[in-house]
């Protein structure tokens, strides 16, 4: 084995942030080295140092052994460096091959596209890789579009690839395939980095750095360690790993809050984003919503919100029709939402947390007082919340976008709770987060079921979903193709359901 | 009214079709490779006006009109140093520095042209002739309308195809479209996404310049405080209407300047309206051209984006 | 091993600029910017005077002497500034909503015709009654044209620069018809000379402290900043305008009708454009004429602009450049300066102050890296 990629003592800060301190990290010729650690750990950080994205302001890198330094992703693709960003950087509207061949500067001032069409073929079958050269981006699904970012990086002659969460937004059948091609990868000679939160794909990797607050806790290979040790390197303590199961009262989720029946919604372009869904939740009932994302998730939350209206089906809160009605119906109804997107969608950055607490409520008698806002009143109900959530910030003032991911998040939440009473909708609300802030949003989102609240759940993790839920309906092309008891179901089957496989005779 | 008659209106309608779309054409194709490149500029009306005052004041001081239409380019390409590095370096939001140029070239122009006549007669200038493409011209009709034109009116419609081919056939378009689209994408392939901004903006500046400096030269033998008088935000709402695509924005473009050669022509028609109403059609038509257009956009996905890496 | 050709060139040391957002805002360094700002456009300022051949130090005291040299010349400053002041303000409703309306222009015609078709029609009331309906007539003549551009937005997805920008012309020729050969032209003379007749007193504007210049105008501009500032930071649609600003998307997804909101926006600015041209006409020139009109939409955005999007910022920079233009005058009689420096000179300042914007909000680092 050789050390082909080295880092020694990188250092990399951000205003405010050290992002990575001191890290050493060695990448052997032909292996799967996985960076694993929570969200701002520092692994992409690295990454993008290795990759030429950001330049290190201390230590150094090394390329078989000998010093250099990338002051561009250029120098780094020169020296057999490719990267997968975990957002794929593609232009929708190109075809496959012009994606792969833009920017590579290889036919002076012509495109090159015949040439470039039989690389990329010849590159298709080495690597067992199946891609339309011709098609648009826009109409690939999104596992395919990352053979695209894969194929970029190794049209570049990448011997080392870095894949930043390559299975985030894949079906358990498709991360399969991507894992079987990432070993077939290696046997040819690749060296491969792999950025990674999950422990399936940990364990199976020849080597795992653990990143913790911008350092390095050690490096290890999985088969020596029990993944509840690899865990407490990546946390720095003991966790309750995920809420304990803690079932609601079943008599109570008969009676129903929310049904949904027949709902169906094509978006400005025309697709087909939800196709005949129909659902039901009941009275202190969790119902989880599995699914990859980009699956008509969003949708769904928009419509059962009133953000967007749906072509046909019905909506009905509580006994009463409000399909198509505007959003402020759902929320004077008692229906809160915590969207995906939680700055774009949830708050308004530039705003204080006190005025992001009446966000949409800015009308509403407890803040004003005649026709003007009532800033005192307002500033005594968000103090009161800022402590009961927990918080942590310098004022009330302070606006969000100072403020952490969980912390933003508990804004929302914090708002959402108090000016709800029925429904909760809650769009990926851990994503993101720390562990020890995701354990608090889901003892939270707890106890609003307790209190009686029908709760919509979707989540990326399939675990969480299965210890929190009730039931499970699983969500594919727009579809609902099953609705599961996760007392009586796997990791296969839901796996099987997000792939589009129909699940007869649901309910 | 007399056949004859009618058929030398006609030819005289769509030679000044032709020749009023020419001021247009160059800075819609230009704007273009601009906006293709994600750049919204808003400040096109001022970067003519620019073109069209310096070349006057070259024109008038120096005689020859070829070295104001180099002025002119000259003039647009500087004020597209400044949008670029508004835009593109420091980020400030598209539109506000685009209305920001366009209210200082106002100014700077107004300015520099009350001192430039202080105390004397205006300065007039002999302006550019037809050049009559050989045989071609003499084809009835279409030779009359198409080829006795400016030789700078050949080369604004040779401009529709060469920008075309640039921005469908070449690296550098594909690179372009790019950043429209998604500059990231370059970015991390270690391409400097500011750098090719600021070239795009500059070929859409100078080609706005030269537009300016057209409609100096080719209409005129003296400068006005407002002589583009919108046609830089015509050329704005042309690409709009052409969906950013080359033959859109060359039809849209012929449309605007239909209605104003229109509208010249009134009182040889006999019309008996207010000529407002006709000076009006082409930004009543604009309107309406974007209000029936929603929902079939091609507008490039980061247009008007500063890109923050 | 498959090996590409690339036109790496080879290393060599190199400076980059890049900006980054600040984390903390300090207020004195984003003073120290607009005063860099201000200092820098004033320079450039001089150096346009000075290559075109005029004497710097003659005309900027000229300028400043015309402008508030005594109290007569305050006094003329302020009638210069109220338009601007209200056009300003027509900025900063719009444009803290990030609804980049530059159909101000356009609001002061309409507001000044829609005050003349009030004059017209109501002729014959009690004279606080026919200025009253007078006003209201041109403030409705504002918000009208205001709340098109709005619909045109919310409805058919028209740009509103664009949208503005054409309704700006296209007002400019119906008045132009109107006076110059429709109804509302001068008669009793041959010629035409693209006006109406003069304005009967009863329909005057009131002058204020005695003065012949100062009118009510001036009072009306103070109000609407008020009442301005009152609406955009102490009362709920004051915080859907700012938050329409920052976020459009986080509010219409709490409840928040965009489409409405954005028409109340626009036609709270074309109320406040129109009053603009109510007393300029009603107040200052006394009869409808174009040319009094032209470019004071323009100029209000750079005013809202350089006054920091603030209504009180605004009514500074209103009360400065009203003294710049009151000044120019002056400043053409004994410098030889043309009266157009002033425009310019907002355009300089306008950019600058932009480029200050920024710097205030985020920082620029140098990033060296050696090959």
């Amino acid at each position: 084995m050789t050390t082909i990629l080295r880092t020694v003592n990188l250092t990399k800060r951000f205003p405010g942030v050290i992002a990575n301190e001191d890290v050493n990290f060695d990448l052997q010729k032909g292996e799967i080295h996985c960076l694993f650690g929570e969200n701002g750990a520092g692994k992409s950080t690295l990454s993008s140092c290795l990759f030429g994205f950001y330049q290190p302001e201390g230590g150094s890198l090394e390329l078989n052994g000998e010093p250099v330094k990338f002051r561009s992703p250029r120098d780094a693709i020169h020296a057999g460096i490719g990267m997968v960003h975990q957002h794929f950087v593609l232009v929708p509207d190109f075809t496959v091959l012009e994606n792969i061949v833009v920017g590579t500067h290889e036919h002076g001032w012509q495109l090159g596209l015949d040439e470039a069409r039989k690389r990329v073929a010849s590159l298709c079958r080495e690597y067992e890789i199946d891609l339309e050269p011709d098609a648009l981006v826009r109409d690939l699904a999104v596992g395919q579009q990352q053979w695209v970012e894969i194929l970029k990086a190794l049209y570049l002659g990448a011997k080392v690839l870095i894949l930043d969460e390559p299975s985030a937004v894949l079906t358990p059948e498709e991360s399969i395939r991507l894992f079987r091609i990432i070993s077939h990868m290696k046997e040819l000679g690749l060296s491969i980095i792999l950025i990674s939160h999950k422990m399936v794909e940990v364990m199976q990797s020849d080597r795992v750095t653990v990143l913790r607050k911008g350092k390095v806790v050690g490096t290890v290979c999985p088969d020596e360690v029990t993944p509840k040790e690899l865990t407490r390197m990546m946390v720095g303590r003991d966790i309750e790993l995920r809420v304990v199961r803690d079932r609601s009262n079943k008599e109570a989720a008969k009676e129903p809050v929310l049904v949904v029946g027949g709902l169906s919604y094509r978006d400005t372009r025309d697709n087909l984003m939800l196709d005949q869904v129909t659902l039901t939740i009941g009275r202190g009932e969790i119902l989880g919503l599995a699914g990859v994302s980009g699956n008509g998730q969003k949708e769904l939350f928009e419509v059962l919100s009133g953000i967007i209206v749906p072509g046909s089906g019905n909506v009905t809160l509580a006994g009463e029709r409000i399909e198509g009605l505007p959003s402020r119906h759902y929320m004077d109804r008692g229906v809160g939402l915590v969207p995906d997107d939680r700055f774009r969608e949830g708050l308004i950055p530039e705003f204080g947390i006190q005025e992001n607490m009446i966000l949409g409520w800015q009308r509403h008698d407890d803040y004003t007082q005649g026709p003007f806002l009532n800033h005192k009143q307002i500033g005594t109900i968000a103090e009161g919340l800022i402590d009961e959530f927990r918080i942590k910030a310098p004022s009330a003032d302070t606006p969000v976008n100072h403020l952490s991911g969980g912390n933003a998040q508990k804004v929302i939440l914090a708002r959402e709770f108090v000016h709800s009473n029925k429904l909760l909708l809650a769009n990926q609300p851990t994503r993101g987060l720390d562990l020890g802030v995701i354990e608090y949003v889901y003892k939270q989102i707890i106890a609003k079921r307790d209190e009686g609240y029908a709760v919509l759940l979707a989540s990326e993790e399939l675990e969480d979903l299965l210890n929190l839920s009730d039931r499970i309906a699983v969500i594919s092309g727009g579809r609902i193709t099953g609705v599961v008891d996760p007392e009586n179901t796997s990791i296969e089957e839901i796996g099987l359901l997000m792939a589009g496989e129909r699940k007869e005779a649901a309910e | 009214m007399g056949e004859l008659f009618q058929e030398a209106i006609l030819v005289s309608i769509l030679a000044g079709m032709i020749r009023i779309a020419t001021p247009i054409l160059f800075a819609a194709i230009g704007e273009l490779v601009t906006q293709r490149a994600g750049i919204w500029n808003m400040g096109v009306e001022g970067t003519m006006l620019m073109g069209a005052f310096t070349a006057y004041f070259i024109a008038t001081a120096t005689g020859s009109v070829w070295l104001a239409v180099l002025a002119a380019m000259i003039a647009g390409a500087l004020v597209g140093l400044i949008i670029a590095f508004m835009t593109v370096t420091m980020r400030v939001d598209h539109f506000i520095t685009g209305l920001g140029i366009n209210l200082l070239v106002a100014g700077l122009t107004l300015y520099w042209f009350r001192m430039y006549i202080k105390g004397r007669a205006q300065p007039t200038f002999d302006g550019f002739d037809n050049v009559a493409i050989p045989g071609l011209s003499a084809i009835p009709f279409i030779g009359e309308i198409l080829f006795d034109q400016r030789l700078l009116t050949y080369m604004a419609f040779a401009a529709v195809p060469a920008v075309w081919y640039l921005l469908y056939r070449t690296r550098w378009g594909l690179e372009l479209r790019c950043l429209g689209e998604n500059p990231k994408a370059l970015d991390i392939k270690g391409l400097s996404v500011s750098a090719r901004q600021y070239a795009a903006v500059l070929f859409g500046s100078v080609m706005t310049g030269l537009g300016g400096g057209f409609l100096m030269l080719g209409f005129s033998d003296r400068f006005l405080a407002d002589i583009t008088a919108g046609r830089g935000w015509l050329a704005i709402v042309a690409l709009i209407a052409g969906n950013w695509m080359p033959r859109g924005v060359l039809a849209a473009v012929l449309v605007f300047a239909l209605l104003e050669s229109v509208a010249t022509h009134v009182q040889v028609l006999g019309i008996d309206v207010p000529h407002q109403i006709f000076l009006a059609l082409p930004y009543l038509a604009s309107i309406l051209l974007l209000m029936g257009l929603r929902r079939q956009s091609r507008q490039p996905q980061r247009l008007g984006i500063p890109y923050f890496r | 091993m498959t090996s590409i050709e690339r036109d790496t060139p080879a290393p060599r040391p190199v400076t980059r600029i890049r900006i980054e957002p600040r984390v903390n805002r300090k207020p004195l360094w984003t003073f120290a910017m607009y005063l860099a700002a201000t200092l820098f456009g004033l320079l450039l300022s001089a150096l346009l005077v000075w290559t075109s051949g005029a004497d710097v130090i003659k005309a900027f005291s000229a300028l400043l002497n015309g402008a508030f040299g005594s109290q007569k010349a305050i006094i003329a400053s302020l009638a210069k500034a109220t338009p601007l002041i209200l056009t300003g303000l027509a900025t900063v409703v719009a444009f803290r909503a990030q609804v980049w309306s530059i159909g101000q222009e356009g609001q002061v015609y309409a507001g000044a015709m829609g005050a003349y078709t009030g004059y017209l029609l109501f002729a014959g009331l009690p004279p606080a009654l026919f200025v009253s309906a007078i006003v209201l007539c041109g403030i409705i003549g504002g918000a009208v044209l205001g709340a098109l551009a709005a619909i045109l937005k919310d409805r058919f997805d028209v740009n509103e620069i664009i949208s503005t920008v054409m309704m700006n012309y296209l007002i400019v020729f119906l008045l132009s018809w109107l006076i110059g050969g429709g109804p509302w032209t001068e008669v009793s003379t041959s010629v035409v000379y693209q006006q109406t007749g003069p304005i009967g007193e009863a329909a005057h504007l009131p002058a204020l402290m005695g003065s012949g210049k100062l009118h009510l105008g001036f009072a009306f501009a103070l109000v609407s900043a008020l009442v301005c500032y009152v609406v955009l930071e102490k009362t709920p649609l004051g915080y859907e305008i700012r938050a329409l600003g920052y976020n459009p998307v986080a509010l219409a997804y709490r409840g928040t009708n965009i489409g409405r909101t954005i028409i109340l926006v626009m036609i709270l600015s074309g109320a406040v454009a129109g009053l603009a041209g109510v007393s300029e006409i009603f107040g200052t020139a006394h009869r409808l004429r174009s040319d009094t009109l032209f470019n004071l939409g323009y100029t209000g955005i750079i005013i809202g602009m350089i006054g920091g999007l603030r209504p009180l910022g605004t009514v500074a920079a209103g009360i400065v450049f009203g003294g710049l233009s009151s000044g120019a005058l002056y400043m053409k009689l004994l410098a030889q300066v043309p009266a157009s420096l002033v425009p310019a000179m907002e355009g300089i300042l306008m950019l600058t102050f932009l480029c200050a914007g920024v710097a205030a909000r985020y920082k620029i680092v140098r990033v060296k890296t050696d090959g």
